[in-house]
């Protein structure tokens, strides 16, 4: 007795062992056909009584597990039933040799045999026998299950003729001594007169009869006859069949109490055909276990079970809590063998599956952990791989799941162990795959973007990488790409540099070979593996756009009159998320793009590798609207900081666009991240409306560009900005090019100008334009430039400038709304008190310094194309940065006395600070030229 | 004395494992989440009723060859876990007891520290060295 049977539970006791078996060349296909059909009789009433008959059909049985049929009845193989497939009638007498032989095998304990012959026809066939039945083809054999019910029944009779004769032949003869084969030499010259003996004899013989009733479908005698056998043999210390004797009390209480059956699989169909009343399950008898004999039940018992069927049930069956207890003893009696290990291997799992019944998981893992410890002789690999797959399953069954996971986990490896010349790869990932709910993973990534990690990743990562291994060497990339793709995904905050690095080296190089790809891959067990997009890869941070500026955006285009910079920002607003809504709607309402326009979608990205991150292909994903992406290609220096990349595309029609997400390409694998998914990030997706194409301008002016630029005050986006420096008093002409750049002829365009710096008094016009000269040029086709000519004039005071004051305060002159300087505003005739006036000639050299800044903005509004039509128009603004210096200083400033004393001689030092002549002009139109530089009084 | 301690959160994941034959860390990483089984086990076992005056130390979770694995769970479902040589007898479950009352207060401590996120790994120098010493006690 060698090979264990880990399905084995309790029921099996009362069952009938029948082997089936092909002789000859059968097919496999046809073979099992018929095996199923076979199979489908397992319990039979038998005709005249209320028992019932259970079979229990095996293909293939080990002959030497066969010999333990003394032991355990159960194990005996009482029918054989071969099939065969024989085409000719000269076959035919060779083939029932081979039926013969067949039945040597079990020819000590067959009660029956029978043999199906398939495709013979003619005389042979003709023939009646009742151990062979002819099937002219495994399509035609109706009677197969006909056939079994009469095999059966007269399995039935041979069983009830021998628990007949065991069970009355107590009183008479010598009872022969029942013994399990390792036992056998341990007999040899024992004194088998001795009262010892003797009682030994009648125990294992009680127990043996015991078995024989419960197959028989008695249970109740059978329960009468193990508690006698229990008594003889724990009178006589023989504790292997004082196990046995105690296991077959266990089984008969488990059948009672559970007639839904421990098996698990086969309990439906038990369920049904039950004879016993559904009330008895889980029917807890306590005092139960106080055993009653009855003596004089015993020998009338054998045919009228019924008639203390109820008191006997009461009394010697079991209560739950015994039969764990009995089981316990039983096991610890057979651990005393080391021969009989396979029998208490066994009697553990069928404990075990009482104990799942009774949901008492703590104790059923202290059988499983005992049954891991015993000790077999040698296993085979396969045999390893079943034991550990068993524990596992049976671990399921009380709930400890990561302990089946553990020990599905040592299957799966135990399957690829280097000892095997031929790895099962296969196996062992579909083996991986099952322990996956153990350590609750599962292969989705969605389940992990909500929030922050939870599982134990040290042993999810393990198992990851086995996943990966395993599918490798299964040569299926894709699949070892997906499952790398997912560790790398989800365990990135577990992953130690070294790792992210070997991890990502690897994923490389399968993707080399195989791209990843955002398909679901199916496994040929129906298991859907979803796809993996990378958004940690590197993670997108979304760019903070100052909502004061949002709302100047929104008061702008409420009048619907004109657009916007075509840039779009997305928001992130960390934590609050009453702000996060505001921007919802400002999305949703308050930006528009431009169709046929590049547009713009900004995020800030950061790589969290330990080596720089290259990230290809890296595009907009969007709905609604057609949208070509640009995709652009980045590459990330090592954990960097928050990196700024603009995604763009073109809107190629018009409507409602949404952009809810982006496509990466990293390590060789595509993503798609969709912004609902990402952790952390509120919005999902931005809506955009496109409208209709407008043309664009660009601007080229005849100034220089100017590295000031103009704080958009009122949230107006600055295109350009130019700077001049200018005279006070200086005009200069400002060209401006406008091209049309875009695809649509221009053909509307309006200008404003407003100053924005308007601190300084401003005298005259500032800027001037003749709009028609360029409205003239319109429609500006694309490609055309047409020029708009502003002339910029300034004329600023620069009187009052404080030093100059004070020196004339020094003079003693006191100077009221003297307004100084500023030529080409004429000086007023001053009124001076007349006072004696010392002329001190401490003059400063004045500040030359004294530049005022102008600075404005021109608007141009314009449209065209089918945008015009819609009403839309674009905005673009110059900025104008003017730097004005006063061209005149007023040097010294003093008075003389005048001819007459109501009047005096103002004296003013001039001063052209130009590198021009300039003329200054008084009142009486006396000019005075200034040459550059000058200085004249 | 202990080989392995390990604070397991709520939601069964480790806030902090530790190990002393550092080589085999994966070995105790297996040892400790499969004893999770059992500790959900004995608590289901329990009841609900018992919840509020129950004894924390969970006792003997199960044996292995080489090793005892005790657990303890706080009221608020934390999990500790030790794992101690088998082969050490002296070891009584009065000390286990102790010990585990005195990786409480630990973690109580821990809990106190206002920088500490409830939920996140454990990474407190004392923490460390109070496991250190439950280590190295008496071996």
């Amino acid at each position: 007795m060698s090979v264990p049977d880990y399905m084995q539970c309790a029921e099996d006791h009362q069952t009938l062992l029948v082997v089936v078996q092909p002789v000859g060349i059968v097919p496999e296909e046809n073979f099992f056909r018929i095996y199923k059909r076979i199979s489908s009789v397992s319990q039979i009433n038998v005709r005249d009584s209320q028992r019932v008959l259970y079979i229990r059909y095996r293909h293939h049985y080990p002959p030497e597990n066969n010999e333990w049929g003394d032991f355990q009845t159960h194990r005996k193989v009482v029918g054989l039933i071969t099939i065969t497939d024989c085409s000719s009638a000269k076959d035919w007498p060779q083939t029932f040799e081979k039926f013969h032989v067949q039945k040597e095998i079990y020819g000590s304990t067959l009660y029956d045999s029978r043999l199906f012959v398939f495709g013979l026809q003619g005389e042979v066939a003709e023939q009646p026998r009742t151990d062979v039945a002819f099937y002219p083809s495994y399509d035609e054999c109706e009677t197969v299950e006909k056939r079994i019910e009469d095999f059966i029944e007269s399995l039935f009779i041979v069983l009830e003729s021998k628990r007949l004769d065991r069970a009355t032949d107590k009183s008479g003869d010598k009872i022969p001594l029942l013994c399990v084969p390792f036992e056998k030499k341990d007999f040899v010259g024992l004194d088998t007169e001795s009262r010892h003996y003797k009682k030994r004899c009648q125990g294992r013989m009680r127990k043996h009869v015991g078995d024989l009733c419960l197959q028989a479908g008695m249970l109740q005698d059978s329960l009468v006859h193990y508690h006698m056998s229990v008594e003889l043999l724990r009178s006589v210390n023989d504790f292997l069949w004082l196990g046995a004797a105690l296991e077959g009390l266990c089984s008969a209480s488990v059948i009672y109490h559970y007639p839904g059956g421990t098996g698990g699989k086969s309990g439906a169909r038990r369920a049904q055909g039950n004879s016993l009343p559904a009330e008895a399950v889980n029917r807890h008898r306590p005092g139960a276990q106080e055993v009653l004999i009855d003596p004089g039940a015993l020998t009338s018992n054998g045919i009228n079970a019924d008639t203390s069927a109820e008191i006997g049930r009461a009394k010697n069956c079991l209560s739950p809590e015994d039969i764990i207890d009995k089981y316990k003893e039983a096991i610890s009696y057979y651990s005393k063998y080391k021969n009989a290990g396979v029998i208490e291997l066994e009697a553990c799992v069928k404990a075990v599956r009482v104990l799942a019944i009774q949901k008492r998981s703590m104790e059923a893992s202290e059988f499983l952990q005992n049954a891991v410890y015993i000790n077999l002789r040698q296993l085979s690999e396969e045999e390893k791989i079943q034991r550990y797959s068993i524990l596992s399953e049976l671990y399921e069954r009380i709930g400890f799941y990561r302990k089946s996971a553990f020990f599905k986990r040592v299957a799966a490896m135990q399957c690829v162990a280097p000892s095997i010349s031929e790895p099962g790869w296969r196996a062992c990932y579909k083996l991986l795959l099952e322990t996956l709910p153990g350590y609750s993973l599962s292969l989705d990534p969605k389940d992990f973007s909500k929030g922050t990690h939870k599982g134990w990743a040290a042993v999810q990562m393990r198992l990851l990488h086995e996943l990966v291994y395993a599918s490798r060497r299964m040569g299926n990339p894709a699949l070892s790409v997906r499952h790398l793709s997912f560790l790398l995904q989800t365990m990135l905050d577990f992953l130690s540099d070294q790792e992210k690095k070997d991890v990502t080296q690897s994923l490389e190089n399968y993707t080399s070979k195989c791209p990843g790809t955002m398909e679901f891959i199916t496994l040929p067990e129906g298991l859907k593996l979803p796809p993996v997009p990378f958004t940690k890869l590197p993670i997108i941070s979304l760019l903070f756009n100052p909502l004061p500026t949002i709302l100047d955006y929104l008061l702008e285009l409420k009048k619907k009159s004109d657009l916007i910079g075509n840039k779009f920002y997305q928001v992130s607003l960390g934590d609050s998320n009453s702000l996060s809504f505001v921007c919802g709607r400002f999305f949703n309402i308050y930006f528009q793009w431009v169709q046929g326009d590049v547009c713009e979608v900004q995020l800030m990205v950061y790589n969290p590798m330990p080596f720089e991150l290259r990230v290809e292909n890296m595009g907009l994903l969007s709905t609604g609207v057609e949208f070509e992406s640009l995709p652009a290609a980045l590459s990330l220096p090592a954990e960097s900081g928050l990196y700024p990349v603009t995604l763009v595309g073109v809107p190629q029609t018009t409507g409602q666009i949404t952009i809810n997400g982006y496509h990466t390409s990293v390590f060789g694998v595509f993503s798609d991240c969709i912004l609902d998914n990402l952790p952390g990030i509120k919005t999902n997706g931005c809506t955009v409306e496109v409208i209709p194409a407008l043309p664009r301008l660009q601007i080229s002016t005849s100034l220089p560009r100017s590295a000031h630029t103009l704080q958009p005050s009122s949230g107006d986006e600055i295109s350009t900005s130019v700077s001049v420096q200018l005279y006070n008093g200086e005009t200069q002409q400002l060209v401006i090019k406008l091209e049309n750049i875009g695809t649509e002829p221009l053909e509307k365009l309006e200008v404003t100008a407003k100053t924005v710096n308007s601190k300084e008094k401003l005298y005259g016009e500032f800027l001037s334009w003749k709009l028609e000269d360029t409205l003239s040029q319109f429609p500006l086709k694309p490609g055309k430039i047409a020029t708009f000519t502003v002339n910029i004039k300034v004329k600023l005071d620069f009187s009052c400038q404080e030093n100059l004051l004070q020196d004339l305060s020094d003079d003693g002159i006191s100077v009221s709304g003297l307004p100084l300087s500023s030529p080409f505003r004429q000086i007023v005739k001053p009124r001076v008190e007349s006072k004696p006036i010392n002329p001190t000639e401490s003059s400063k050299v004045g500040d030359f310094s004294h530049v005022k800044t102008l600075e404005a903005i021109l608007n141009f509004k314009y449209s065209g194309g089918p945008g015009h039509a819609d009403g839309y128009y674009r905005n673009l603004s110059l900025g104008l940065h003017v730097e004005v210096e006063p061209s005149v200083f007023f040097t010294h400033v003093s008075t003389l006395p005048a001819t007459s004393t109501r009047q005096c001689h103002l004296l003013l030092d001039v001063f052209n600070s130009t590198e021009h002549e300039l003329t200054v002009s008084a009142k009486k139109n006396e000019d005075l030229v200034l040459h550059a530089g000058e200085c004249q009084r | 004395m202990a080989v392995c301690i390990a604070v397991i959160a709520k939601e069964n994941y480790p806030l902090y494992i530790r190990s002393i034959p550092t080589e085999n860390e994966l070995k105790f990483h297996y040892t400790v989440h499969t004893s999770l089984d059992v500790v959900d086990e004995k608590i289901s076992a329990m009841g609900k009723a018992l919840v509020d005056q129950r004894e924390l130390y969970l006792g003997l979770l199960y044996p292995t060859e080489d090793y005892k694995v005790y657990g303890y769970m706080t009221n608020s479902k934390v999990k500790f876990v030790m794992v101690v040589d088998s082969s050490n007898t002296a070891l009584r479950d009065n000390e286990i007891r102790s010990m585990f009352r005195k990786l409480h207060n630990s973690y109580t401590d821990v809990m106190c520290n206002p920088f500490y996120n409830p939920g996140d790994c454990i990474h407190s120098r004392a923490f460390d060295n109070m496991v250190t010493s439950m280590m190295m006690q008496v071996c």
